[in-house]
């Protein structure tokens, strides 16, 4: 009567979480080109989520949707529902960016349509029987669970990245890496949970890191080229180098190489499950914090 | 649905379509077909039950209009174990669903206590607990979970207006077990009004600071209670939305640097007036009282719809309008969506009636 999977590592972690969406809104009218400032390479590595993830995160929101009513677990499906409404302003959130670089004649359509169509049509809906239809959208829930444990990954990095902020780099920018990184920490577990509660068969979970993570690494590598080939500061002189990357996760700026391929490789364990990953309690500590989220209406 | 077989435009313009994306569409149709193959069929979901079927043991009166209720399994198990800022979901015998913070200790996994004040203008909930939930009765919960969570500090203000010092009451019994600075400002209409004080006194007095209105009046400003924050402190503040509200205002003029806060109850429904709603997908019309919003009265049709802030922002509820004028109450939706969309967690109707394709 009692189960409960919960790890228990301890009772300084907060757990059991309600998920809440926040109302966050951000002002780019200052937001300078290279934010961080005299950092191209940084700056655009880190844009290149503005890029990803408002199709990204659109094409999560559209799949979890339609898997709630497949969901037997009122918990899961009350996490499910706060998800969603996460995962909804942080796309409106990162999209924000993208109108605002438009208004500045900086055009991204060109690489964002790119991922649209690998979201809405490469990964999008088939016309097939109702049962392949809801395998395909499961197949689909475990492809969302990797890519959410890349961004709990990259959000517990972005919380724990003092040297951005000694370096100078634009706050409301910060901010909205920190909120993000932060609700990727506090509901890291919904998508692991979904996707075992609906299937769970480690095969296809491991298949689907094993996948997702080398084609992530192959649209961030072509994001940064397209946006330094883009940047009206740099005017195409400068290229992208991975010697560039490794001296800037050295100084901290970016996360190491290290710790990505440790964590895609971790998720790949058997015995893995996100809760046992970061902190909660830093997470919940920034949101209470964090000029944007300490604004949202409520 | 755009069709996938043919790939989107290359990067640079050039005339044919992007060759990387040509690759990544035949990885996805090998991804497909893999998924499709018959090695092993994905096992069956099952259902998760997550009541707690729970008796109350003792019910103690804890100021004027408070009652605490110790609760424990009926069969004596342990029970499920919860950190401060966690409440229940308790299901009353009428089928209303309240929620109460846990303010026993967090260590006692054989028992929970809540506490309920009588609300005499309330929709009845704590009414119900009060006349009719007596010792030895059993209540079906849910939970614990966790909206309010206390994090680890060196330094906290506790802010707590009346029955407001339930989630706050454990959280101070913790800092002050942790040996942190900590300050709480404890504010309610009257002492006798206010519950737990004989708990409290067992803490450091030159810590606790109670504040009741008959005496001090109600706190003018969130600076008031605010100023008795140690630097750099984390408040954690529950109660009234007036106060709530005031203590977020005054919270960056203040040594304090983070707000953790719950309030009570959702925000009422101002101007509600009944209306029916006729959904043509399910075939059914449905009658919304000024009190409670489409989106309830909703989902206790549809249990599987789709929402999420319950506060018209995030629009994940939006459904499609067939006929009927709507009084849209979101901040989420374009003028364009509104022709033919609402979001039916905040807006209501104009007229009397409201079609949604639902
Ligand atoms: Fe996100
Ligand atoms: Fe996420």
């Amino acid at each position: 009567m009692f189960g409960h999977h919960r790890n228990d590592k301890g009772r300084d972690d907060p757990d059991d979480l309600v998920l809440e969406p926040r109302d966050v809104t951000f002002d780019w009218s200052n937001l300078p080109t290279h934010w961080v400032p005299d950092e191209p390479l940084v700056t655009h590595t880190c844009n290149v989520l503005h890029l990803l993830l408002p199709a990204g995160e659109r094409w999560f929101v559209d799949l979890f949707t339609r898997a709630v009513p497949l969901i037997k677990d009122d918990r899961l499906r009350e996490d499910v529902l706060g998800f969603i409404g996460q995962e909804t302003l942080h796309a409106r959130s990162h999209q924000g960016v993208l109108d605002h670089w438009k208004t500045r004649g900086i055009d991204t359509d060109p690489y964002v349509a790119q991922i649209e169509w690998m979201f809405r049509a490469a990964l999008g809906d088939r016309e097939l029987p109702a049962k392949r239809r809801e395998e395909w959208l499961i197949e689909r829930l475990a492809i969302v669970a990797a890519i959410e444990h890349i961004t709990a990954t990259l959000g517990n990095w972005a919380l724990n990245s003092p040297a951005l902020d000694a370096a100078k780099a634009d706050p409301t920018m910060l901010d909205l890496l920190r909120w993000h990184g932060a609700e990727e920490v506090v509901h890291r577990a919904v998508a692991f949970d979904l996707f075992t509660h609906l299937d769970g068969r480690y095969l296809h979970r491991a298949r689907a890191m094993l996948t997702t993570a080398p084609i992530m690494l192959w649209l961030w590598v072509r994001g940064i080229a397209f946006l330094m080939r883009t940047d009206p500061e740099l005017g195409g002189r400068v290229k992208p180098r991975w010697r560039h990357y490794f001296r800037a996760s050295r100084r901290h700026l970016l996360p190491p190489a290290h710790q990505l391929v440790g964590q895609t490789l971790n998720y790949c364990r058997p015995s893995y499950h996100p809760s046992k990953e970061f902190s909660t309690g830093q997470a919940v500590a920034y949101l209470a914090s964090s000029p944007a989220a300490t604004a949202a209406a409520v | 649905m755009d069709d996938y077989q043919i790939p989107p435009p290359d990067l640079r313009g050039r005339a044919h379509a992007d060759r990387m994306f040509r690759m990544l569409g035949a990885l996805v149709t090998g991804y497909e077909w893999l998924a499709n193959g018959a090695h092993s069929r994905r096992p069956s979901t099952q259902r998760v039950d997550r009541d707690l079927n729970l008796v109350v043991d003792e019910i103690r009166i804890e100021g004027q209009n408070v009652r605490s209720y110790r609760l424990v399994a009926a069969g004596g198990e342990k029970l499920p174990s919860w950190q401060p800022g966690c409440h229940l979901d308790v299901l009353l015998p009428t089928g209303r669903r309240r929620q109460y913070s846990l303010c026993g200790d967090p260590r006692d996994r054989g028992s929970y206590r809540i506490a309920v004040r009588r609300i005499d203008t309330g929709a009845g909930g704590s009414r119900e607990l009060h006349d009719s939930v007596g010792t030895g009765c059993a209540l079906t919960v849910r939970g614990p979970r966790n909206g309010f969570p206390y994090v680890r500090a060196d330094r906290y203000l506790f802010i707590a207006g009346g029955i407001g010092i339930t989630p706050i009451l454990p959280m101070v019994k913790q800092a002050a077990a942790d040996g942190a600075q900590w300050q709480l400002v404890y504010t309610g209409r009257s002492r006798a009004s206010m519950p737990f004080l004989d708990e409290l006194s067992a803490l450091d007095p030159a810590r606790v600071r109670l504040r009741p209105y008959d005496e001090f009046g109600f706190p003018a400003s969130g600076s008031e209670l605010l100023q008795y924050a140690p630097n750099q402190a984390t408040v954690y503040c529950c109660g009234p939305a007036p106060i709530i509200a005031n203590v977020r205002r005054d919270l960056p003029d203040s040594a304090a640097q983070a707000l953790h806060f719950e309030r009570f109850t959702t925000p009422p429904i101002v101007d509600g007036r009944p209306f029916e709603i006729a959904l043509t997908r399910s075939n059914r019309v449905l009658t919304v009282p000024a009190d409670r919003s489409a989106l309830d009265v909703i989902r206790q049709q549809i249990p599987d719809i789709a929402y999420s802030c319950q506060r018209g922002f995030c629009g994940t509820c939006r459904s499609r309008v067939i006929s009927g004028e709507v009084d849209h109450r979101d901040r989420v939706l374009t003028d364009g969506e509104r022709t033919d969309t609402m979001t039916i967690c905040v807006s209501r109707s104009r007229g009397d009636r409201i079609v949604l394709d639902l």
